[in-house]
């Protein structure tokens, strides 16, 4: 089976519907926005409700609608634990740095990092950020233009440019706020086209939990382990489950667009409150996909239909069991899921370029020229996506989950240890990030093939890769801190003063310096030594 | 006091890092004790629900926690500020 809507002109009157309310939510932010503040950051002034599903929103991607379904098909049971834990990201990272950089008011991470460390070591951050963001946009574009081929069924070409140039409008006329109000808006299509639809599927395959289709398909089971005994084990060993943490939980604590999301909060307080609103709508939309995989799994085990490209599996259950309308508006959730996550990534591509790139490169520009410099990059990084998405570079196609690993090496450590630890030192970050991030790129099977940490799924997605390189880049980052601040000919990269009392200001100290606050030696070389624990542990061969 | 501050917030750093990783990943700890893989709830394996519920209202309230701890503990160092920029201020009136 694959999917196609009998009548296109649903699918035409439901993509103008929903393109013309983001239009509209553009243009009415437009004119909120007068200053650097309000395009970064919609002027600190976002309420924890509308920030948490706006977080929720630029967090769940494509994917929650067709590639996660189709890897739960896949992997059964294993890749829902791998999903759960994405969770984490946005209160952990909201714990660890979101709040002092908000009180900072930064506009990305990479700002911090230019004041806390400054300007070569902000270059290197800055690319790796820049590339994971082009990744992860590319994948949203590609992922619109097959949804506007199968909405209209015209060829992935027209859809990709008419889709992009039409998302691409509406998130520069809005800037941050735009983006926000867009990305809140977006969640609430998300949840209801992904939950409402299901119960229907629920109640047609015979569940009695139709009512709550997140969590009410317990009676199911029998059914399901009858016909696909094996789908709640869980099949891998314990470092696999190990190995989620260092590229999947630490990767995305580091992702520029959802840093964002934190920074634009009203107040650090209402920020912790978002978080805490952001657990219930991701939850309820994420615990919705594994639902919907699990009736994927469960419509293929007894009707005996075959569905040819599992990515589909959500709009052919609809398609089978729903009206062609209610289809029409799974494929607008799945829309709206790209279309939030392609905003916070165009935002940051903005914000990387338009204010830290720019503030290096010409540091006496004006601050409404680098807002210029803004648009300019963030219309430009949308075009060079679109661009991208006609012949996708197959390096740059490589799964999204397989650039957080490289994240997660190359920025983590930079972010974390800069804001807890006033002996990090610039030098060492540039050396570390630079070739553990390379280190990354080599040992994962997408460019030399011949030289791979780990094999099959775990060395795909940078799991194995990332259980090397990301405590390796903690180690090296660590000692090499240790060693470089104590070189009299490396003092040019030793920490200042200055730079040590950023780290007090952000934690709330005010201007009450102290200088053994967040300055021992002796727990980084204990973790050091854990880093390297796992270093050795992920070295051993996969089975 | 500021020494007492310090060493709360580090405290209140790693537990609940802790938390949060016990509540996203919680999958892990029934791979690591198999004998746990027993036992059905609302009809479903429980190493399957239990991560989906504490990956869910679980990480929920230790978020729920997080903030009012967090918040409690901002308002601390916001007296503790407050009370430092007086005594310069009275420092530097003499």
């Amino acid at each position: 089976m694959e999917y196609s809507l009998g009548n296109v002109w649903i699918g035409l009157i439901l993509v103008i519907i929903m393109f013309s309310a983001f239009y509209y939510v553009g243009w009415y932010s437009s004119r909120k926005t007068t200053n650097e503040a309000d395009f970064y950051a919609a002027g600190f002034s976002i309420g924890p409700i509308t920030n948490g599903l706006g977080m929720a929103a630029t967090w769940a991607s494509l994917a929650t609608f067709l590639g996660v379904i189709a890897l739960i098909q896949k992997l059964q049971v294993p890749f829902v634990y791998l999903w759960i834990q994405w969770a984490i990201s946005i209160p952990l990272l909201t714990l660890l740095y979101g709040t002092s950089l908000r009180r900072m008011k930064v506009f990305t991470p990479a700002s911090f990092i230019r004041s806390r460390y400054g300007k070569p070591s902000t270059v290197v951050i800055v690319c790796w950020m820049m590339l994971i963001m082009v990744m992860y946009a590319l994948g949203q574009m590609i992922g619109l233009g097959q949804a506007f081929e199968l909405l209209f069924g015209v060829p992935y070409n027209t859809g990709l440019i008419v889709a992009g140039l039409a998302t691409v409008g509406f998130i520069a006329m809005g800037g941050m706020y735009g983006a926000s109000y867009n990305a809140a808006f977006q969640m609430v299509v998300m949840c209801v086209a992904m939950i409402v639809p299901m119960g229907a599927i629920m109640k047609a395959m015979g569940s009695s939990g139709w009512w709550f289709p997140p969590l009410a398909y317990g009676d199911m089971v029998p059914a399901m382990l009858e016909k696909i005994p094996t789908f709640f084990d869980m099949k891998y060993d314990i470092r696999w489950y190990f190995a989620l943490i260092p590229a999947f939980t630490l990767g995305p604590v580091a992702l520029p667009h959802l840093a964002m999301r934190v920074f634009t909060s009203s107040s650090v307080k209402s920020a912790r409150w978002a978080v805490v609103w952001f657990v219930l709508f991701l939850g309820l939309l994420f615990a919705g996909t594994y639902t919907a995989g699990f009736a994927g799994n469960f419509f293929v085990a007894t009707t005996g239909n075959v569905i040819a490209k599992p990515d589909q599996t959500i709009l052919i259950l609809n398609l089978f069991y729903n009206p062609t309308l209610v289809a029409a508006f799974v494929m607008g959730g799945a829309l709206a899921a790209g279309l939030s996550t392609v905003g916070g990534n165009l935002m940051a591509i903005s914000g990387l370029v338009g204010n830290d790139l720019m503030s290096i490169i010409a540091p006496k520009m004006q601050a409404k020229q680098r807002v210029r410099y803004g648009y300019i990059a963030l219309i430009s990084g949308g075009v060079v996506a679109i661009l991208l998405a006609f012949k996708p570079p197959a390096f740059l196609v490589t799964s999204i989950l397989w650039a957080f690993g490289l994240l997660a090496t190359t920025a983590t450590p930079a972010i974390l240890l800069g804001v807890w630890w006033k002996e990090a030192n610039k030098l060492a970050l540039i050396i570390s990030s630079s070739i553990c991030g390379v280190l990354f790129i080599i040992i994962s099977p997408h460019v030399l093939p011949s030289i791979v940490v780990g094999k099959g799924l775990a060395a795909a997605l940078g799991m194995s890769g990332g259980m090397v390189t990301v405590p390796l880049s903690f180690a090296m980052f660590i000692v090499l801190s240790i060693v470089f601040n104590r070189m009299p000919s490396l003092a040019a990269y030793a920490p200042t003063l200055e730079d040590k009392k950023v780290i007090d200001r952000i934690h709330g100290w005010g201007d009450e310096y102290e200088e053994t606050r967040y300055n021992g030696i002796t727990w980084p070389l204990v973790a050091t030594v854990v880093c390297m624990a796992v270093f050795w542990w992920g070295l051993q061969p996969w089975s | 006091m500021k020494e007492k501050l310090y060493k709360k917030e580090i405290w209140i750093t790693i537990i609940f890092s802790l938390l949060l990783m016990l509540a996203g990943h919680s999958a892990t700890i029934f791979r690591l004790f198999p004998s746990m893989q027993q036992g059905t709830f609302w009809g479903f394996p429980t190493h399957y629900i239990l991560p989906i519920l504490l990956g869910w209202f679980g990480m929920m309230i230790v978020c729920a926690v997080m903030a009012v701890v967090c918040n409690k503990f901002d308002d601390d160092m916001e007296v503790l500020a407050e009370q430092s920029k007086n005594s310069k201020l009275t420092v530097s009136g003499r």
